[in-house]
């Protein structure tokens, strides 16, 4: 269907008119006005104070819907945030503590707020990862960039990087705090308080893992 | 010439010329991983497979065979046509073929595609060929189709260490053999092989021996998937990060031809992939010459100098200035690099005609190695083009006898690179180089000039083929082209000059060659 759009103005139907007060004195001197206006956070004030006293005072927090105080003691108290919140990265780790990261660069492609700079490295001589894997020698993410997209996440192939932490980026005063650096993303957790994820993974120099050298031919 | 059908596509060939060469002169791709163009064909990827329709009246080839009736899940008999590879074939008159029309094509390729990915260990993520990689290609062309293995996948030999320039993988490895052949029929030094047969089939390098000579990048430049990754580019970059210029080879005098790779976010170059060029270094390059993009960035020049001193350079023009200014304009010695580009050079032979100096020399880095496939033992990349603008100019060393006899005292040079080691001290020397070397090192006001990579130039082989040569980086630092930093230091020294762009500088370049007599090789 072709779409159009209205040449005019959408009618009065769902306007509502509203008269507006003549400059008069009681207007103009702005004295009756501000007794009403006090008077409603007064009435607002006992209300609380009622159910503070008798403790029926409803839960901000869970019953925020509910007719009641909507507002909370942020930071002390927090709304749940729902399972699937998008909050501050992490990188995981595999069992060993390392980056699950190996440097694809697959998130910084997605990534569109190009917020993610990687820096791939190889494992040093004598690793049991040398020559089978990348991994970031820098992963840096700028947390102002980000849009929460969750693009990154959802182009990993390795379940490296997520967004499950829960946590949402907190004001600093300069901006190069918002820029988190590997250690830092590798130091956030899931909810639960764990650095891996539940999706296992075997790789060449895993214990898992068929031997790939010449040594050990698979047969 | 003669024609035969691709497809309902008449596509001329020449007599003994193979069906997959000649469509791809006319610019249709028949897939293909063990063929290429500058190598033999032995035909073993089974990719290019095509069906040759019979003559009118004969009777096709037909092979039994048993097709799975999906419906019954029951084998059938079933005939289809002998499919011949279209790398090996030879292509004859009214020859009718089909590839992507065929039902029996489409689907051996879906079968080769599946059997080359059997075993493969999908590492995309970590593979640097991903990106350029024709099983991903043909994957997406040719069978979108899932595995359909539930076992481990055979595992082989991981990061195999070729040599000094190569590893290997063999979980990646199709076992095309092309990089067998430009091994053997190239570099013409056999080194690599095969080892085992079926699932364990892997290339080696021969007993006793590591990967190398100088040819071995380009193994890696023919693997079409990600078996043989080069130490220099590995894990550096990602191929979908980087863009293309167009360039030449500053290596040596041949002047090859390359992709220069460069990543624009950083204003960094991070390899060379050779052009195809037929008259000059066709499908190849050397290592040298392949890994001497690094030049974009090692030994550079970017700040002025002035007394050895970093400077900015109104301060260095302003110091140039007053370093010329007792002596006559007439006896200042003007040095040409073999190392700048036509336009540099024509710039510094303006400005030497405003002088009217007659004192021309030329200089250029000294003689290496050669051999006789493509490397020069001039490695210069501009020889033939400076000898060719300034054909009275006199080695670099005539220069230095007048400077110590005390005849010349200032001296105007471009390039810093030289044969000669010491430049005698004393001198009034104005340098305008990209790179650093022994005239840079001895100038008294030094001027930065950015290198090819960073200006487009005109190079010329020693064979004389004219080559241009595209800018892919931005300038470095205070860099600007060596026919900027001419004009600027001009100005700067009170004479006018002609040129203020580069299109100004090719037309009368183009204009003062012309007048020349064809250069010798």
């Amino acid at each position: 269907m072709k779409r159009t759009f209205p040449k005019h103005y959408p009618t009065s139907i769902n306007a509502v008119v509203v008269s507006r007060a003549e400059r008069d004195l009681p207007v103009q001197s702005y004295i009756p006005e501000v007794v009403r206006g006090v008077g409603v956070s007064m009435k607002h004030f006992f209300i609380n104070l009622r159910d503070m006293l008798q403790q029926n005072r409803p839960d901000p927090v869970t019953e925020r819907l509910d007719p009641g105080i909507s507002t909370i003691s942020y930071p002390e108290q927090k709304r749940p945030y729902p399972d699937r919140f998008r909050g501050l990265h992490r990188l995981t780790t595999r069992a060993d503590g390392s980056p699950r990261c190996v440097a694809c660069f697959c998130c910084s492609t997605a990534c569109p707020a190009q917020c993610i700079f990687i820096e791939a490295g190889e494992y040093a001589d004598g690793d049991k990862r040398r020559g089978y894997e990348k991994y970031p020698v820098k992963f840096v993410i700028d947390e102002l960039r980000c849009i929460f997209c969750g693009f990154c996440v959802e182009a990993c192939p390795c379940d490296a990087i997520r967004m499950d932490t829960g946590m949402h980026a907190v004001p600093y005063d300069s901006r190069d705090q918002f820029i988190y650096p590997k250690d830092t993303l590798l130091k956030f957790t899931d909810r639960a308080g764990k650095t891996q994820t539940e999706n296992p993974r075997h790789e060449p120099g895993d214990a898992s893992h068929p031997g790939v050298n010449r040594e050990h031919p698979h047969y | 010439m003669p024609m035969f059908k691709l497809d309902g596509v008449d596509i001329p060939f020449e007599p003994g010329e193979t069906l997959i060469s000649a469509a791809a002169k006319k610019g249709i791709e028949i897939p293909h991983y063990c063929w290429h163009p500058g190598l033999s064909a032995p035909a073993n990827c089974r990719m290019c497979l095509v069906e040759i329709l019979p003559k009118p009246g004969m009777r096709p080839l037909m092979l039994d065979v048993l097709e799975l009736d999906s419906k019954t899940g029951e084998y059938k008999p079933a005939q289809k046509p002998k499919l011949v590879p279209a790398c090996q074939f030879p292509a004859a008159e009214g020859l009718e073929v089909k590839a992507d029309t065929s039902p029996h094509v489409v689907q051996a390729r879906k079968a080769v595609q599946e059997s080359l990915l059997l075993n493969h260990p999908v590492d995309c993520p970590i593979c640097d060929q991903s990106g350029e990689c024709k099983l991903q290609d043909y994957w997406l062309e040719h069978g979108k189709f899932s595995k359909r293995l539930r076992d481990e996948p055979v595992h082989k030999p991981k990061a195999v260490v070729f040599g000094p320039t190569m590893v290997y993988d063999a979980e990646r490895c199709v076992l095309c053999t092309r990089c067998i052949r430009v091994m053997g029929e190239i570099a013409k030094d056999p080194v690599l092989g095969m080892r085992e047969r079926g699932n364990l089939n892997e290339i080696s390098v021969a007993p006793g021996r590591q990967l190398d000579g100088h040819y071995t990048l380009m193994t890696e430049h023919v693997c079409p998937v990600g078996a043989l990754t080069s130490q220099d580019f590995r894990f550096k970059a990602r191929v979908w990060f980087l863009r293309t210029a167009s360039s030449v080879c500053q290596g040596c005098a041949t002047g090859c031809n390359a992709h220069l790779d460069y990543d624009p976010r950083y204003n960094k170059a991070f390899r060379y992939r050779p052009r195809e060029n037929h008259a000059v270094n066709k499908y190849w390059m050397c290592d040298e010459g392949m890994l001497s993009y690094r030049q974009a960035h090692e030994g550079r020049i970017t700040e002025a100098r002035v007394n050895g001193k970093t400077s900015t350079v109104p301060a260095a023009l302003e110091a140039a200035a007053k370093l010329f200014e007792g002596g006559a304009r007439a006896s200042i010695a003007v040095v040409f690099s073999a190392q700048h580009s036509l336009e540099d050079n024509w710039a510094l032979a303006e400005l030497a005609n405003t002088f009217g100096t007659t004192l021309r020399f030329w200089s250029g880095k000294g003689d290496g190695d050669q051999d006789a496939i493509l490397r020069h033992a001039d490695k210069n990349p501009n020889t033939a083009g400076v000898r060719g603008l300034v054909p009275e100019a006199k080695p670099l060393s005539a220069l230095l006898e007048a400077v110590q006899s005390g005849t010349v005292h200032h001296v105007l040079a471009l390039g810093g690179m030289t044969a000669e080691a010491i430049i005698p001290a004393g001198i009034k020397l104005i340098t305008v180089a990209a790179h650093d070397g022994s005239l840079a090192q001895a100038a008294t006001v030094l001027l930065p000039a950015t290198s090819w990579a960073e200006q487009s130039g005109t190079y010329v082989t020693a064979k004389g083929v004219r080559q241009v040569s595209e800018k892919a980086l931005e300038p470095l630092g205070a860099s600007r082209p060596a026919w900027e930093q001419l004009a600027a230091l001009g100005k700067a020294l009170g004479v006018e000059v002609s040129w203020t762009k580069l299109r100004a500088i090719r037309s009368q370049l183009t204009a003062s060659l012309s007048e020349q007599a064809p250069l010798a090789s």
